[in-house]
């Protein structure tokens, strides 16, 4: 059976330097993968370039069995991977519901002049994720940066996405908000979604993965249950600096 | 689609309305108004691509003059029915368009708004440097065939195709697609991570803003006779659109239709006083204070006010009941 998502010696160079170094990994379907490692690891690279945002160098990415590397962003995003950016990047004058619009609306013109927007769906979709009715109409500029995070996810989960990349979910988040966040992504696995998730918070990444890959200077040092890579040595010395 | 009856209500109004000016006011009023049409045309042209999607262009007459200069040319030169040449001027205008998008995908912001300027510019030269004999070099073309006689008839022209541009552009921004395009114009990356093709869409209102500026270059040549090729790659005509979308409101159709009967009669009421290019200094005063104190344009002024009026109306009810 093929994974989910599949990174086989993946490659990318910045001229001289290695951001990913032969890395390769497995996200099984259904499965929370927990991507870990210092500042500068290579983390958001390797998202950039499972979404297309940055091209590899060399190495192969594959979506359910399918290699992905020559598509687009957007159609990387309809075949069913997404992800989510550390600084929420939402669309400042338009409310929750327009904001969710936007990613369930289909990539063709005359459909979009054609098609109603599906209220009843976008409604569906901002309560999911934990909006009241009363924060429908709000600007992103009426919400605090949990709410940011929760529209950035909900806007994601309206694209049809099936694997869900997460860049440090909970970066800048009250306790209160990482407790709702984590809720949330909870509720979400057992609803079958896949999760590939970057955080610097370990303890709150703790409950929300069933693997964890450590990488460093852009490749992998260890993978396993999360205690396992914590008390792994090669991590422990990459985090604490020491040789 | 979210159309109401209020909206439906008020575009018949406004329709009743526009037809209904030339039984009450001058000639004179009128050519000023025949005016003012062709320059919401534009400003909706300008709205359409550069106040939704942000790319803003400073190189409309470009367009505008595509579409002039090839409906002159194909009537006056080769004796093309207009009924042919005004569908060619707007079709070439169209592949202007497209030309002015290709920078658009590498660059934005100031630059692309220089690089747009640099078109217009490079218009300028070209059709008074190629082809003299067709262009009519820097004094332009005169004697082109017009398409209505008198003012009247000039009006009823000139405000029929500025209603149905107004009420087509209106009603197509009000689908999905003005939603992305506005969201193109608020953060193209998450355009991009939302799985829509911002290439597309930037095509689209390119091409769009084209069609409209070629209809109204066309429409306009054959309504004035001729054309100067000073006066259309010209600065002044440039930011005359511009700040008619702006301080009517960009983004909304109906604000740059309202910017540009308001710059054009706050120009013309001034001439009397001040006959010379001082004008352009107030009317650039009045715009800067507008802009300061509503960046969204006098149809936020309107529908403040509106909302006002309605809130007073609705209390008045209530205390009395």
């Amino acid at each position: 059976m093929s994974a989910a998502l599949r990174i086989t010696n993946l490659v990318k160079r910045f001229g001289g330097l290695v951001a990913t170094d032969n890395l390769s990994f497995d996200v099984e379907d259904g499965q929370s993968v927990g991507l870990i490692g210092p500042n500068g690891a290579g983390k958001t690279t390797v998202f950039a370039q499972i979404m297309g945002e940055h091209r590899q160098t060399s190495g192969s990415i594959e979506l359910y069995g399918r290699e992905i590397s020559s598509d687009s962003t957007p159609e990387r995003i309809r075949r069913g991977v997404s992800r989510t950016y550390q600084v929420p990047r939402p669309f400042t004058d338009m409310n929750v519901l327009e904001n969710i619009r936007v990613g369930l609306m289909p990539n063709n013109i005359w459909q979009m002049i054609t098609a109603k927007p599906r209220y009843q769906q976008e409604t569906e979709i901002a309560l999911s994720v934990g909006f009241t009715e009363t924060d429908l109409q709000k600007t992103p500029g009426e919400l605090a940066m949990g709410d940011l995070r929760k529209l950035e996810m909900a806007r994601t989960i309206a694209t049809g996405t099936k694997v869900m990349l997460l860049d440090e979910v909970f970066a800048g988040l009250t306790v209160a908000e990482i407790a709702q966040i984590t809720v949330l992504i909870q509720q979400m696995r057992q609803d079958g979604m896949t999760f590939l998730i970057v955080s610097h918070d370990l303890k709150a990444l703790e409950p929300l993965v069933d693997k964890v890959i450590a990488i460093n200077y852009g490749s992998k040092i260890a993978e396993g249950s999360f205690n396992e890579v914590l008390n792994d040595e090669a991590v422990r010395s990459s985090y604490l600096g020491a040789a | 689609m979210n159309l109401r009856l209020t909206h439906f209500l008020m575009w018949l109004a406004f329709i009743a309305l526009m037809f209904a000016i030339p039984e009450f006011v001058s000639k004179g009023t009128l050519r000023t108004l025949i005016f003012a049409n062709f320059l919401a045309i534009f400003a909706i042209s300008w709205d359409v691509l550069s106040g939704r999607t942000g790319y803003i262009s400073f190189g409309h007459p470009f367009l505008i003059g595509i579409g002039a200069y090839t409906s002159a040319i194909l009537t006056k030169r080769f004796d093309v029915p207009i009924e042919l040449a005004i569908p060619a001027a707007v079709a070439m205008t169209m592949v202007g368009g497209v030309v002015v998008f290709l920078p658009a995908l590498r660059i934005k912001g100031s630059y692309f708004a220089l690089v747009t300027l640099a078109f217009m510019e490079l218009m300028y030269q070209l059709v008074q440097v190629i082809r003299p004999d067709l262009t009519g070099g820097t004094r332009g073309m005169s004697g082109v065939q017009t398409l209505t006689r008198g003012a009247v008839n000039g009006y009823y022209l000139s405000v029929s195709l500025m209603l149905a541009v107004a009420l087509s552009m209106w009603l197509l921004m009000r689908t999905q697609l003005g939603t992305a395009l506005s969201a193109v114009g608020m953060n193209e990356e998450s355009v991009r991570g939302s799985g829509l093709s911002v290439t597309k869409l930037k095509l689209f209102a390119f091409l769009t803003s084209a069609f409209v500026a070629g209809l109204g270059g066309a429409f306009y040549v054959h309504y004035l006779g001729s054309i100067a090729p000073r006066a259309l790659f010209d600065i002044n005509f440039l930011f005359t659109i511009i700040v008619a979308a702006l301080i009517g409101g960009a983004s909304t159709i109906i604000g740059p239709v309202i910017g540009a009967f308001f710059l054009t009669f706050l120009l013309e009421y001034l001439r009397p006083y001040l006959p010379g290019a001082e004008r352009y200094f107030i009317y650039g005063m009045i715009a800067l204070l507008l802009y300061m104190y509503e960046p969204k344009g006098l149809i936020a002024i309107f529908s403040k006010g509106w909302q006002r009026l309605r809130g007073g109306a609705g209390s008045e009810q209530s205390s009395a009941s």
